[in-house]
């Protein structure tokens, strides 16, 4: 008996034994194995729902911010019946019932039924789920991104999807900058799924952005484009308004427009911004690259003469006519009367490599480095590639694409004295607490000598004294130095230059001795009136004048209305 | 005639009842801890205080075995056996039906497992009959004892199904017929048989097994095979007791329960939950409190005073040992996945109140071991 306790004593203790061994490869050999299993299942990395950055203009208004809203989501899985749910939750939401049950249905265990539903909804939807008991339906709180004044600048900002997530402007080129402290955040979560640390997450934002855009002056432009627009029926505009000086831009709008709380409402190309996605052919305005090239080399002074009582000119086997008989003109007035005979002439003094060179130099043919997406560089032919004409039609803004930014910036070049300046539309990009992450440098390249931008500035301040074309485009007290230009488009059709689509377009600066702006109004196909004197000339003037005295800026000293302006 | 004299307090058999208060009280703990809220919200579910009621209950009941004489139990053995066999009947007609098997039986407002009382029965029955035949029984067992003993409540308990008491009764059987002396031969060749007829009847049996029986076997041969399926009860229960090292997360520091992710966290795997909190050094603390009950209960059956009290001892010590051992492979995955209690600290009214009736056979045997018999 004792003998058979004895063994029956042993194996027990065998037993005992081999549960220890078992435990200790479990517990001690295995044991990070297993520890990162747990860790593994109970620690989820999530997706914190980042409180996007703010778009604040220059002063700090409001131009895009979050509104809090609610989603509401089904777990398919836990639903029996889903078409009592559907019914019960189509008389909240403004769904087709059969579309909700498709949604509940799906062999899937999440999906959004409705999202981002203002509180009113939200507050109806739940007291259905309450009454009606309805199961695995649940709700989730999501931010919702609001530009409080609409279609203001709405080409600047962009917009975002419904997850956030920037798609135009500036919405998409700093989307990082806005949503910056988005990491993942490591919550513990059961086996059902739920997450439990909630209580201890904080509401995580991004960095505001602070735009360089002055809203005033910004709605001051939009409010006079959409009058020319309407008023001459014209089929799109451009206004873009900039410190000559530091490249920021002021002002920047596109017509036609659009409401980014809504940009599914509207065609595709109502949302492009035209001032950087879209190529034109300046025309006049691009006299300004010969006159300073002639200048820089030194091929004329400001009283050389030119022959110009032809009318017209001979090139490359291609005749160019001026809009006018003119007789022989001095340099000076060659760029003031917009002598097409005379700046080819001056052209070809300058021959094509030194033609093509200070294009390149002021820009034409590169993005200007914009701190928005869609920008196009435009085109600019190799001399090697010029036919016999191109030498001039380039010089009077011909057989070229730019951009009106590209325009814009070279008239800048003139105003600041002779720099190069990279546009910008941010200011500075600032935490949530106020630190600042990111101030925009001023990026300027030496284009001109400070002498031949003085003595061109002069010619285009001086040109219209006697009798000029665009007093339309006169400032109230305030000298404007700018030009006019009037390009035909190409007709798809014949893709020959129309005789009644023009593009009318007005650049320029203000005031023009010391600019405090620089700025383009673009008028494409304006009917009842082509000329960008008459088109364009007035929808500047307000805006300047305006502006100026939104700025403050004193009046000039002189009291005479003076402009520069040709055509 | 009861006998409460002082050598009933003087013997009282103390070690055995410290160690169930203390495995109890571990018990209760490690329910509280269980079956506490997630993260600290929400309401802490009140298992453990039912517990602690069905522990004095229990401890009540305890002390009335233990003063009963253990003989009193013998007189009554067959008519007790009788009950017993007709309430597993009832269970099988009557009986309510939850996850899948037919184990409860209703009595008014009360509901508890006939066969949790069943196995007590079987000791006491199959002990008295043992002694009965005493001699006459030359190492063999005549048919109808293997029917009435063995084959009939087997065919009973499997029809719930409940496996667990099915190894324990035909473990008890074994452990009880071996006790006595039956023919070690006999004993050997009723196991082969046994198991060189698993391959023959194995398609049977798979055939007549519940799907979550069949699952089960499938998941204990491979657990990786899909985790989140049927293997998850024992890969969950691995990752409780692997994560929890050499010195544990601490009490009320584990997180597989309360974040739910193990199931049957503060009934069938409390032993992962406690190993999860206090570790390797805990867990070989705690199995070893199992080795000295186990231990002790076998001295006891070796020092009682008559044959009806070792085969009592020995009989309850073997079903301890069966519990534990069958609970703590499925918790460590090393045997299949048998919904087996941990003896005295799991979650459970009835299985407490039948360990604790249990454990005072046993002390009741201890503790009379100087007394004189009188026939």
């Amino acid at each position: 008996m004792k003998k058979r306790a004895i063994i029956l004593g042993v194996l027990v203790t065998i037993g005992y034994i081999a549960v220890a061994a078992r435990l200790s490869q479990i517990m001690l050999v295995e044991h990070d194995l297993f520890t990162a299993k747990a860790k593994g299942q109970q620690i989820k990395k999530e997706a914190v729902p980042v409180k996007r950055g703010m778009i604040l203009d220059r002063a700090g208004r409001e131009l895009a911010v979050n509104l809090d809203t609610e989603s509401v989501f089904a777990n398919p899985s836990e639903i029996p019946s889903p078409e009592r749910v559907a019914d019960s939750l189509s008389k909240g939401i403004k769904k087709n019932p059969d579309v909700i049950l498709a949604k509940l249905s799906a062999d899937k265990k999440f999906n959004w039924i409705e999202r981002k539903l203002d509180t009113e909804d939200t507050n109806r939807i739940k007291e259905i789920v309450k009454d009606s008991k309805l199961e695995g339906v649940g709700f989730f709180p999501e931010m919702k991104r609001f530009y409080p004044r609409g279609k203001l600048a709405s080409h600047v900002i962009g917009y975002v999807d419904i997850d956030n997530n920037g798609l135009e402007g500036i919405e998409m080129s700093y989307h990082k900058h806005l949503t910056t402290r988005g990491e993942n955040l490591k919550v513990v979560r059961d086996a059902r799924g739920n997450v439990l640390s909630e209580g201890q997450r904080k509401e995580i934002k991004g960095n505001n952005i602070v735009l360089t855009v002055d809203e005033v002056l910004q709605h001051i432009m939009e409010r006079n484009i959409d009058e020319v627009v309407s008023k001459y029926s014209a089929a799109a505009a451009v206004g873009i308004m900039m410190d000559p000086k530091t490249g920021e831009i002021l002002a920047m709008t596109s017509r036609p427009t659009y409401d980014p709380n809504n940009p599914a409402d509207v065609k595709a190309g109502q949302r492009r911004n035209r001032g950087i996605t879209d190529c034109y052919e300046p025309g006049s305005t691009f006299k300004v690259i010969v006159g300073t090239a002639a200048l820089e080399e030194k091929v004329v002074n400001p009283n050389s003469k030119f022959d110009c009582s032809a009318g017209s000119i001979e090139v490359g086997g291609g005749r160019i006519k001026d809009a006018h008989k003119h007789g022989v003109l001095t340099f000076k007035e060659v760029i003031q009367k917009s002598s097409n005979v005379g700046t080819i002439q001056i052209a070809l003094k300058l021959g094509r490599q030194r033609v093509y060179d200070y294009i390149k130099r002021f820009g034409f043919g590169e993005k200007s480095g914009i701190d928005l997406v869609g920008e196009v560089s435009g085109a600019v032919k190799k001399p090697a590639r010029w036919s016999g004409m191109t030498i001039g039609a380039i010089s009077i803004g011909q057989e070229v694409a730019v951009t009106p930014l590209q325009v814009l910036r070279a008239y800048a070049a003139i105003a600041n004295g002779g720099y190069l300046v990279k546009p910008h539309l941010v200011s500075q990009v600032v935490s949530p607490e106020g630190e600042q992450i990111y101030k925009a440098a001023i990026k300027a390249e030496r284009i001109l000598s400070d002498e031949n931008v003085e003595t061109f500035r002069n010619i285009l301040k001086t040109v219209t004294e006697e009798g000029g074309t665009a007093t339309t485009a006169a400032v109230d007290g305030n000298l404007v130095a700018g030009k006019t230009g009037t390009a035909q488009l190409i007709d798809p059709r014949t893709k020959r230059y129309s005789k009644d689509r023009f593009i009318s377009s007005f650049v320029g600066f203000v005031p023009a001795d010391k600019p405090k702006l620089a700025m383009i109004v673009v008028v494409y196909e304006p009917r009842g009136a082509i000329y960008g004197g008459v088109v364009a000339g007035p929808v500047f003037k307000k805006i300047a004048g305006e502006s100026l005295s939104h700025l403050s800026v004193l009046r000039d000293d002189a009291k005479e209305k003076r402009l520069v302006i040709s055509n | 005639m009861i006998a409460i004299d002082r050598r009933l307090t003087k013997n009282f058999d103390w070690l055995t009842f410290a160690i169930i208060i203390a495995l109890a009280l571990i018990g209760i703990s490690t329910i509280y801890s269980a079956t506490r809220p997630p993260a600290g919200v929400g309401e802490h579910s009140d298992f453990y205080l039912k517990q602690i009621l069905w522990l004095t209950i229990s401890i009540a009941a305890l002390f009335v075995v233990v003063f009963f004489d253990y003989r009193w139990f013998y007189k009554f053995a067959y008519p007790l056996y009788g009950i017993g066999l007709m309430l597993l009947t009832i269970v099988l007609f009557a009986g309510r039906t939850s996850l899948g098997a037919r184990r409860w039986l209703n009595i008014g407002p009360l509901s508890f497992q006939p066969s949790e009382f069943f196995r007590m029965m079987f000791i006491i029955a199959f002990s008295a009959y043992l002694v009965n035949r005493g001699e006459e029984l030359k190492g063999r067992l005549p048919a109808s004892a293997i029917f009435v003993f063995a084959l009939f409540p087997m065919i009973l308990v499997i029809k719930q199904p409940d496996l667990g008491t099915a190894i324990l009764l035909s473990a008890l059987f074994v452990s009880l017929s071996l006790a006595k002396g039956i023919s070690r031969r006999i004993m050997t060749a009723i196991l082969v048989i046994g198991l060189v007829s698993i391959p023959f009847f194995g398609n049977i049996a798979w055939d007549g097994l519940k799907d979550y029986q069949k699952n089960r076997l499938i998941a204990f041969i491979d657990p990786e095979v899909d985790p989140a399926g049927i293997g998850y009860h024992i890969a969950q229960s691995k990752i409780s007791i692997g994560s929890g090292g050499l010195t544990g997360k601490g009490y009320l520091k584990g997180t597989q329960g309360p974040l739910r992710f193990l199931p049957e966290k503060h009934t069938d795997f409390i032993f992962a939950v406690f190993a999860e909190e206090w570790g390797f050094s805990g867990s070989i603390f705690l199995v070893g409190i199992y080795l000295t009950l186990f231990l002790r209960g076998i001295d006891t059956a070796m020092k009682a005073k008559d044959e009806y009290g070792r085969l009592l001892a020995t009989g309850v010590t073997s079903m301890f040992f069966v519990y534990f051992t069958v609970n703590i492979g499925m918790t460590l995955g090393m045997t299949p996945v048998v919904g087996v209690p941990l003896p005295f600290m799991s979650y459970g009214g009835t299985s407490l109140l039948s360990n604790f009736i249990a454990a005072g056979i046993l002390i009741s045997v201890r503790t009379r071991r100087f007394e004189l018999f009188y026939p």
